[in-house]
């Protein structure tokens, strides 16, 4: 009987799980807004955050990267009915706190914590800039033990000098598991001693969200603890002009307390040296074991395989008949082609070959 | 000693059509992937070079060589010539299917034209008794024996004499018609396919036959078999010479007759009319304007695969 279909057995279907990984580097360049009138930083009526694209965002050639803010929770001594936005800090901080932390037994939103131990205790971080990732980037999670960041932690902003590296090293083999947003690593400021002063900082793997305490910026003791002096300025606007004190820069708690949100986004984006990561995606796969036994599929109903019913490629009836595979279809048992893959160049099939096509189908 | 070549297994990335997305979609359980083909739809054979003096190595060197193309995602415009499992090796002539356009037949397409006019209206066909009679006609007389060739009555397919025919068997002068076909290579089971915004499959005796599934293009799918019924599927095609008898040369194997209804929307809008298709005037006595669609109505073998294009085309007058 001829046929023109082969039906797949459960021997011949089976299912995979790959994770793949893909570098992601942003450099300062973008963040700080490279483009003219920092056409790629997005800023919004609401002030709750800011954007930062690839392109012009008014393009559609644009990428949304991540987006930024920063919020302190109503214990910290930066909270006050005088700072600007001071309401809007505090609520972004328990948003994300709620999201990412979770609450307690009473229903409260808990603190970020910076080493994770939440139930112990311990240092909180009370004032925070978020870094969320946009999904383009972060994909399925952000890959553990792969992030990094450095900032510009000098008293002078304009200067690159000494840029401090905030990592989540060893985030492969330590990472925590009590957060509702899935795991998380604790950022630390050198690889040498990753202790618990040197945290500075939460990485949400699945979230995609970087939690950076704002007592990076902070010079005594650096990055860790509460904001506690003005030792870093910011540049809070698009002048890029020489760093003069007192300028177009602000003091770290005067930014905190004095700026918008998205005025202390910009000084944060200008500090900002390099962001880098691997992100992660879980393809889930079928493999389809198409198998063309020997005397499968070397005929054609390919309308230029018959010359007066008479086949092409035979002169008498004792040569072999010969196709040539471009196509592979997968289809439903109501014959509906659903899938479709392509070989690179012809297959020759004849009765003398028999082939396996694994065709593989991601979702 | 060199390494054996294991490079016999091949990898390839399939992507979804867009019915497979469409029934992903659904989540009904209708995406399941039961079965696969393949197919050469960038093969041209003609290019198998038997005579070739360097050697049977370069017969197929420029088959070979062909370029392929990335997956279309519509699943009308793939896999349309499919490969086919015949265990034995030693055919020498496979089936075909073949139009029965022969004059003096009723499954003559309309001459001018080479395809079938499918009158969707009762201005269109005529009174019913005379379907197509007000149609492409020299004389405005509805009789039965002014009946239009090639015109098949969309509106009341009952009272048409007309139908479109196809054909199975080996088209070859080489093996007289009164052989018998193999058993193997005869046709048990036909697909039509339709656009379904269009119109409908109906068999001879012009009495509706249900679809077996409407694809996300609007594709109606028919799959014709003995049991769906009397008036489709031909099982003693005649075995005389000549193109009166069949299109098929030589040994035949079944045929397949249905009529076209044209669908509703045609009938009493020219929405589709003016969205795809346009307006002409015939050349009859006296000369009619009339919108028309032009479409194509596919016949496949389910058995060996080979599929036809048949020419329609839609009318509706515009008076």
């Amino acid at each position: 009987m001829a046929t023109v279909f082969k039906t797949l057995t459960n021997n011949d279907v089976a299912s995979t799980r790959t994770l793949l990984h893909e570098a992601i580097p942003v450099t300062g360049t973008i963040v700080s807004g490279t483009y003219v009138g920092r056409e790629n930083i997005k800023n919004y009526s609401h002030g709750m955050f800011q954007s930062v694209y690839d392109y012009p965002y008014l393009s559609s050639s644009a990428n949304h990267i991540f987006d930024i803010t920063v919020g302190y929770n109503s214990d910290s001594p930066l909270s006050a009915s005088t700072s600007t936005q001071n309401a809007k800090k505090i609520n972004m901080y328990n948003e994300l706190a709620q999201v990412l932390v979770g609450h307690d037994s009473t229903g409260s939103i808990l603190k970020f914590d910076q080493d994770g131990d939440i139930a112990s205790g311990g240092q909180k971080i009370n004032e925070a800039v978020f870094v969320n990732f946009a999904r383009l980037l972060n994909k399925d999670e952000v890959k553990k033990g792969s992030f990094e960041i450095k900032l510009l932690t000098g008293s002078n902003p304009m200067s690159a000098s000494s840029p401090l590296t905030i990592s989540d090293y060893q985030g492969t083999v330590n990472y925590r598991t009590n957060s509702p947003a899935g795991e998380y690593g604790v950022l630390y400021t050198s690889s040498a001693t990753t202790n618990s002063r040197s945290g500075v900082g939460l990485i949400y793997y699945q979230a995609g969200v970087a939690v950076i305490t704002a007592s990076v910026f902070s010079s005594n003791p650096l990055g860790y603890g509460n904001v506690v002096n003005d030792y870093c300025p910011f540049a809070t606007d698009a002048v890029t002009n020489a760093y003069v004190p007192g300028g177009h820069y602000k003091g770290l708690i005067t930014v905190l307390t004095a700026s918008s949100i998205s005025g202390a986004s910009d000084g944060f984006r200008n500090r900002m040296m390099n962001v880098q990561f691997n992100n992660t995606t879980e393809l889930n796969s079928t493999i389809y074991f198409c198998r063309a036994n020997h005397n499968d599929f070397n005929y054609s109903s390919n309308p230029t395989y018959l010359s007066s019913s008479k086949i092409r490629v035979k002169d008498q009836s004792t040569d072999s008949p010969v196709s040539y595979i471009t196509t592979v279809g997968l289809y439903s048992a109501d014959n509906e082609l659903l899938a479709v893959a392509k070989l690179s160049e012809p297959l020759k099939k004849t009765p003398e070959s028999e082939l396996t096509l694994r065709v593989r189908l991601d979702y | 000693m060199a390494f054996l070549d294991n490079s016999g297994d091949i990898i390839l990335d399939a992507v979804l059509t867009d019915t497979g997305r469409f029934r992903l979609a659904k989540g009904d359980g209708t995406f399941r992937i039961a079965k696969f083909a393949l197919g050469d739809d960038e093969i041209n054979y003609t290019l198998y070079d038997k005579n070739n003096s360097s050697g049977s190595a370069y017969y197929d060197l420029d088959i070979l060589q062909s370029p392929v193309f990335e997956a279309f995602t519509n699943n009308t415009s793939v896999m349309k010539s499919k490969l086919i499992s015949i265990p034995r090796t030693n055919l020498l002539y496979l089936p075909v299917v073949k139009l029965f356009d022969t004059a003096g037949k009723p499954s003559k397409t309309y001459s001018t034209l080479n395809t079938y006019i499918c009158a969707v209206d009762q201005a269109s066909q005529g009174n019913g008794n005379n379907p197509g009679s007000n149609f492409f006609q020299t004389s405005t007389s509805e009789t039965a024996a002014n009946e239009g060739t090639g015109i098949l009555g969309g509106f009341d397919p009952v009272a048409g004499n007309n139908f479109i025919e196809v054909n199975q068997g080996l088209d070859t002068l080489e093996i007289p018609p009164t052989f018998t076909i193999d058993s193997d290579l005869r046709e048990t089971q036909y697909i039509i396919e339709i656009d379904n915004r269009l119109g409908s499959i109906v068999n001879a005796n012009g009495n509706p036959t249900p679809v077996s599934f409407v694809d996300d293009d609007n594709i109606a799918s028919y799959f014709i078999t003995q049991a769906t019924g009397p008036g489709y599927i031909l099982t003693d095609l005649s075995t005389d010479a000549g193109a009166a008898a069949s299109p098929i040369a030589g040994p035949r194997g079944t045929g397949l007759r249905f009529k076209i209804k044209s669908s509703i929307e045609l009938a009493t809008s020219t929405f589709l009319f003016t969205k795809l298709g346009s307006t002409t005037t015939d050349t009859g006595t006296p000369a009619r304007n009339f919108y028309f669609i032009d479409t194509i109505v596919r016949v496949t073998g389910a058995t060996t695969g080979y599929r036809i294009d048949i020419p329609v085309r839609f009318v509706k007058t515009t008076a």
